[in-house]
């Protein structure tokens, strides 16, 4: 049951392609079995088999060779949310009251939740945008796990889950954009009308019910059935393509006309970060991206993309609390997050 | 106050048994006349369930069909949002295709299919939901039914305990 809160996903390591814009791309699949009710009817020794089964198809995989695997108690409220910050589970399954069990790699780059809202959610997670890889990688799981499972599928409706709405594929496909450009020339909201338009979802860091913050944004598609896994992709990378291009166009706008205003924005950002002394998980992300932008535009060449993506997770809540090994009230957060932004920023 | 399913007129105040066009078990609620006239008997109950009052909807449907697998209505999926099993998208076939459509603008999948598990998967389907109905209608007492179905599953290799 080890957690290692210091070294965050490889996922968040700007290494992939646009990663200037494109922070990560993640492919997410569900599953479920045929001969066992769907969770929300499940009982807890029907909950219990299906924990155990897929444990052991996992361990036959030889996945947990390559990660970890946790049931039940650290999963719960208030430890489950270190894995919420990572982007390894959902609210709901860390709130959820079912017995549960939670599958990462060691570079969290693969991740499978079992009994959530079906029984198996895995997803994979990569840098920038990179649908191959991270598509590859949960295909993969995907291919061994049905191997051993009897997997609830219908040759006209595709992949059966408890929610029609992701029948079919059963597959999100989600990005994450930094968007700051567009977001300071105010066009931001032309450009996520247009994506609304096209029939793709737009929300928060955190997915569902999340609110946009630093300027970044999750796009994921909304339609599972009707059309293929490679052609949703197509469309969600077509998108996410004409979106960086807007954004570069945005950026090189503001450098040309604003210059000395964005970094007037920027420096004070870093300055504050560097300075103080109480700070808050929201205020430090607002920060956290602009000073990301900073660097990503030249500005601030003492960063690097990745230690700011870092630091993005580990100022969370749970995630501090498990790095610094205390159990802290918000205020006695703000103060250690304000400290652990000081020591990690100085030069 | 839910009205009678059949006249549409009388508040129902009678719950009774009766086959629909598929030859399926339906509930329905019927006024005193209405179920005198059709020589129907039923359980009377004075008090009809808020779940089942809705007057737009005066003919029977299967709002008042349950999963045989998991004993999921259609009403309940509807309040949650969630179906209970696989066998759901059996028993509620032409209400989802409504919605699923709906949502997704298709009924056809076009996607991945379990590569090694495809036939497998489509014939766990079929057996799950033929024993849901052999559950069914040993529950309803329509023993020829349940025969019939017993003896399918034997011929498809399928033997079941009864």
């Amino acid at each position: 049951m080890r957690l290692i809160p210091e070294k965050v996903g490889a996922w968040l390591l700007a290494t992939g392609p646009e990663s200037d814009v494109v922070i990560s791309s993640r492919v997410r699949f569900a599953r479920n079995l045929v001969d066992v009710p769907f969770p929300v009817r499940m009982k807890p020794d029907e909950e219990e088999r299906v924990l155990e089964t897929v444990r052991w198809v996992l361990k036959e995989a030889g996945y947990l060779k390559e990660g970890l695997f946790w049931e039940n108690g650290l999963l719960n409220e208030p430890e489950g949310f270190y894995f919420v910050e990572r982007h390894l589970a959902s609210q709901d399954f860390v709130v959820g009251k079912r017995k549960k069990g939670l599958f990462a790699s060691s570079d969290e780059t693969l991740s499978l939740m079992i009994n959530e809202e079906d029984h198996l959610r895995f997803q994979a997670l990569a840098s920038g945008l990179d649908f191959a890889t991270a598509f590859q990688k949960v295909a993969a799981m995907d291919e061994k796990l049905e191997g051993q499972l009897a997997y609830a599928f219908s040759n006209d409706l595709g992949f059966l889950t408890t929610c029609p709405s992701n029948v079919g594929t059963g597959m999100r496909a989600s990005v994450l954009l930094h968007l700051p450009g567009l977001v300071l020339t105010q066009e931001i909201e032309k450009v996520l009308r247009g994506v609304y338009s096209i029939g793709l979802l737009i929300r928060g860091m955190y997915g569902e019910g999340s609110e946009t913050r630093g300027n970044l944004f999750q796009i994921s598609n909304k339609r599972t059935l009707g059309q293929s896994e490679t052609e949703i992709i197509d469309v969600l990378t077509g998108v996410c393509r004409q979106m960086i291009e807007y954004e570069y166009k945005a950026r090189e706008y503001l450098m040309h006309h604003l210059r000395v205003e964005i970094e007037d924005k920027v420096f004070r950002a870093l300055g504050t970060l560097r300075g103080a002394r109480i700070i808050s998980t929201e205020e430090a992300t607002e920060l956290l991206t602009t000073v990301r932008l900073g660097v990503t535009l030249g500005i601030i060449n003492e960063l690097k993309l990745s230690e700011v993506s870092q630091l993005l997770i580990l100022i969370r809540p749970a995630n501090l609390q498990v790095l610094l090994g205390e159990k802290l009230d918000e205020a006695e957060r703000d103060e250690r997050r304000a400290t652990l932004i000081r020591q990690k920023l100085v030069r | 106050m839910k009205l009678c399913d059949f006249c549409g007129k009388n508040p129902a105040t009678v719950l009774v048994k009766v086959l629909d066009k598929e030859g399926n078990a339906v509930e329905i609620m019927v006024c005193a006349e209405c179920g005198k006239k059709r020589g129907l008997s039923g359980v009377e109950k004075t008090a009809p369930k808020k779940e089942e009052a809705d007057s737009r909807q005066p003919t029977a449907d299967s709002r008042n069909f349950t999963c045989p697998s998991c004993g999921m209505s259609f009403s309940e999926f509807k309040r949650r949002g969630r179906l209970g099993c696989a066998n759901c998208y059996n028993t509620f076939e032409k209400e989802l295709q409504q919605l699923i459509r709906r949502i997704h603008g298709s009924i056809r999948h076009t996607g991945k299919t379990p590569n090694k598990g495809r036939k497998k998967a489509q014939e766990r389907l079929e057996l799950q939901r033929l024993r849901a109905e052999l559950d069914a209608a040993i529950k309803e007492e329509d023993y020829e039914r349940a025969a019939a179905i017993r003896d399918l599953l034997r011929e498809t290799g399928n033997e079941v305990d009864t």
